[in-house]
């Protein structure tokens, strides 16, 4: 990432130049266009709310992972929490690329760099402390974590682990060769543009077939938007291909009436029920469980999903032997004696979806909550959360979905509130141009 | 009288202390609000398209919540204001009623 005149600018902000009105631009925020319209990114002069000194909570906070659950706890923390709050974000990456959007980069809509983001506002405007590393080591007895390669350990009142999704290995794709063949490019990055090439070098005619992981899953609309983001493309630019979907569940599982008419109209071919048992990545030949060989001509292979890392090897992974379970009121741990490990966003254990706008709520919930415990104050009990998302249907329309869930006191858990989840009527361009509000107030409500 | 004014000036700094002493104490009504914020921007104030809520009376909230929840389920916010209780819409209302 280079250091641009604006961004080396906010750098100084931060050495106590902050009362100038200096720009706060990112590299990043060139303007980009989807359908050679409107700039889709955050505005370089994005409201600040100060982080207030005079609040009387007191503690230190380690973030672990700073996606979007991740890096909306460190804002919040350090704005409802106050400056005695400290906020330490620990991220190994030197960049965050949204998953969100980034289907666009498949059809050439969007550019991958323009869904980088960085933390450098959480630090000048928030005064978060990011340190570059992996943890390894949680200990929650000492209250303390360790980094890759370090003995130093670091120290904190409350541990917010956010460290997103593991994949599972598919039988044919074991070695990293094959895997950078066979991209998920479910974690946006160089696998996303690598689908990209392979589906924009595809000759017309060809067969592009897709899979769908068991639920749950990062992003339960996401694969579907996928399939319809490519056959669209392919329906455009490359005459008489194909696109087969093998999902391994037994129906759509979000916005169903939308994509299934979405697939009548694009012609995909739609297989439930149909799970992928291996890969020979270099025929591109799938076998599905039920001993079916599928040959296509790109494979996108979504593996099934489970909690990061972290948090499995170090006990903290206890529920189906995938995901942290967690007490939705504070996200704090379920394990014995790991109550002041709070587990946020997709690898977390709970009713509701996993995905980056409700992961940005999970987020809000938790620091309120520490906040509280900080201040000696028990959580709130009336917790309400909403999932919201926009999904292209095609370069030119756009479909919503939105569901919002409550606490319940009896079962303990997030419900969803009657008469949601709903989807939009129609796809339309409207919610395209919405899409594009959205996902920059909600980048910036994060990261900004 | 002057009993009377020393009771009045006691229980004032009695207040006052109270209050200092639990400065950042969440305010009633903020985490609800904060649902709103994915969209609406932090605390209400949008940085691009979506209607900014910061500072709005209360009231126009309220209203505007109510004609949403009444409307067929056509739009997003149709739909995800339904969701929410007419007290749950009145504290929201008033919290971002206090944003400047």
């Amino acid at each position: 990432m280079s250091i641009t005149r604006r961004n080396f600018l906010a750098a100084l902000g931060a050495g106590g130049m902050s009362m100038l009105p200096i720009s706060r631009g990112w590299a990043e925020d060139l303007p980009t266009s989807l359908s050679g319209t409107n700039p889709i990114w955050i505005p370089s002069t994005a409201p600040i709310t100060p982080v207030p000194t005079n609040y009387t909570a007191v503690g230190r906070v380690i973030v672990i992972g700073g996606g979007m659950a991740g890096a909306t706890v460190a804002k919040y923390l350090r704005i409802w929490g106050g400056s005695k709050v400290q906020v330490t974000l620990i991220e190994p990456s030197t960049a965050y690329v949204s998953n969100i959007m980034s289907n666009l980069v498949l059809n050439n809509q969007l550019s991958l760099s323009s869904l980088n983001f960085n933390w450098n506002r959480l630090v000048t405007n928030y005064g978060v402390q990011r340190v570059q590393g992996t943890v390894t080591t949680i200990d929650p007895v000492a209250k303390k974590v360790f980094l890759s390669g370090s003995t130093t350990p670091l120290y904190y009142d409350r541990l917010v682990v956010a460290p997103g999704i593991e994949f599972d290995v598919i039988p044919g794709l074991e070695t990293a060769a094959a895997q950078a063949q066979i991209p998920h490019a479910w974690k946006a990055g160089s696998q996303t543009t690598t689908l990209r090439s392979q589906i924009q070098n595809m000759a017309a005619g060809g067969t592009f077939l897709m899979s769908i992981p068991k639920a749950p899953y990062r992003c339960p609309p996401g694969p579907y938007e996928r399939a319809c983001v490519v056959a669209d493309y392919l329906k455009r630019y490359k005459p008489g291909s194909k696109t087969i979907v093998l999902d391994e569940n037994a129906g759509i599982i979000a916005e169903a009436k939308t994509f299934a008419q979405a697939f009548a109209s694009l012609n995909v071919d739609y297989r439930p029920a149909t799970a992928v048992a291996k890969v020979d990545p270099v025929n591109r030949v799938v076998t599905t469980a039920t001993g079916n060989t599928i040959k296509a001509n790109v494979l996108n292979i979504i593996p099934n999903q489970r909690a990061g890392a972290v948090l499995a090897s170090n006990g903290l992974v206890n529920v189906g032997g995938r995901w942290a379970g967690v007490d939705v009121l504070t996200y704090a741990s379920t394990v014995s004696g790991a109550g002041n490990v709070h587990i946020i966003g997709d690898s977390s254990a709970t009713t509701q979806p996993k995905a980056g706008h409700i992961a940005n709520q999970e987020a809000k919930t938790c620091a309120d909550a520490i906040v509280r415990l900080f201040l000696g104050l028990q959580p709130d009990q009336q917790i309400m959360t909403n999932s919201s998302c926009y999904s292209p249907i095609s370069s030119e329309q756009a479909s919503w979905l939105t569901a919002v869930f409550a606490y319940d006191p009896v079962s303990k858990t997030m419900k969803v509130v009657a008469n949601n989840p709903a989807e939009a009527p129609v796809p339309s361009s409207d919610n395209l141009k919405e899409m594009r509000q959205w996902f920059s107030n909600l980048m910036c409500d994060s990261f900004a | 009288m002057l009993k009377y004014v020393s009771f009045v000036v006691i229980g004032l700094v009695a207040q006052a202390t109270a209050i200092a002493q639990v400065a950042g104490t969440p305010p009633p009504g903020r985490l609800l609000a904060s649902n709103c914020f994915q969209c609406h921007g932090t605390n209400g104030k949008a940085v691009s398209g979506m209607e900014s809520l910061a500072g709005k009376s209360a009231s126009e909230l309220k209203s505007q919540l109510a004609e949403m929840k009444a409307q067929p389920e056509g739009r997003i916010m149709d739909v995800h204001a339904a969701a929410y209780t007419d007290a749950q819409i009145a504290a929201i209302a008033a919290y971002f009623a206090t944003v400047k």
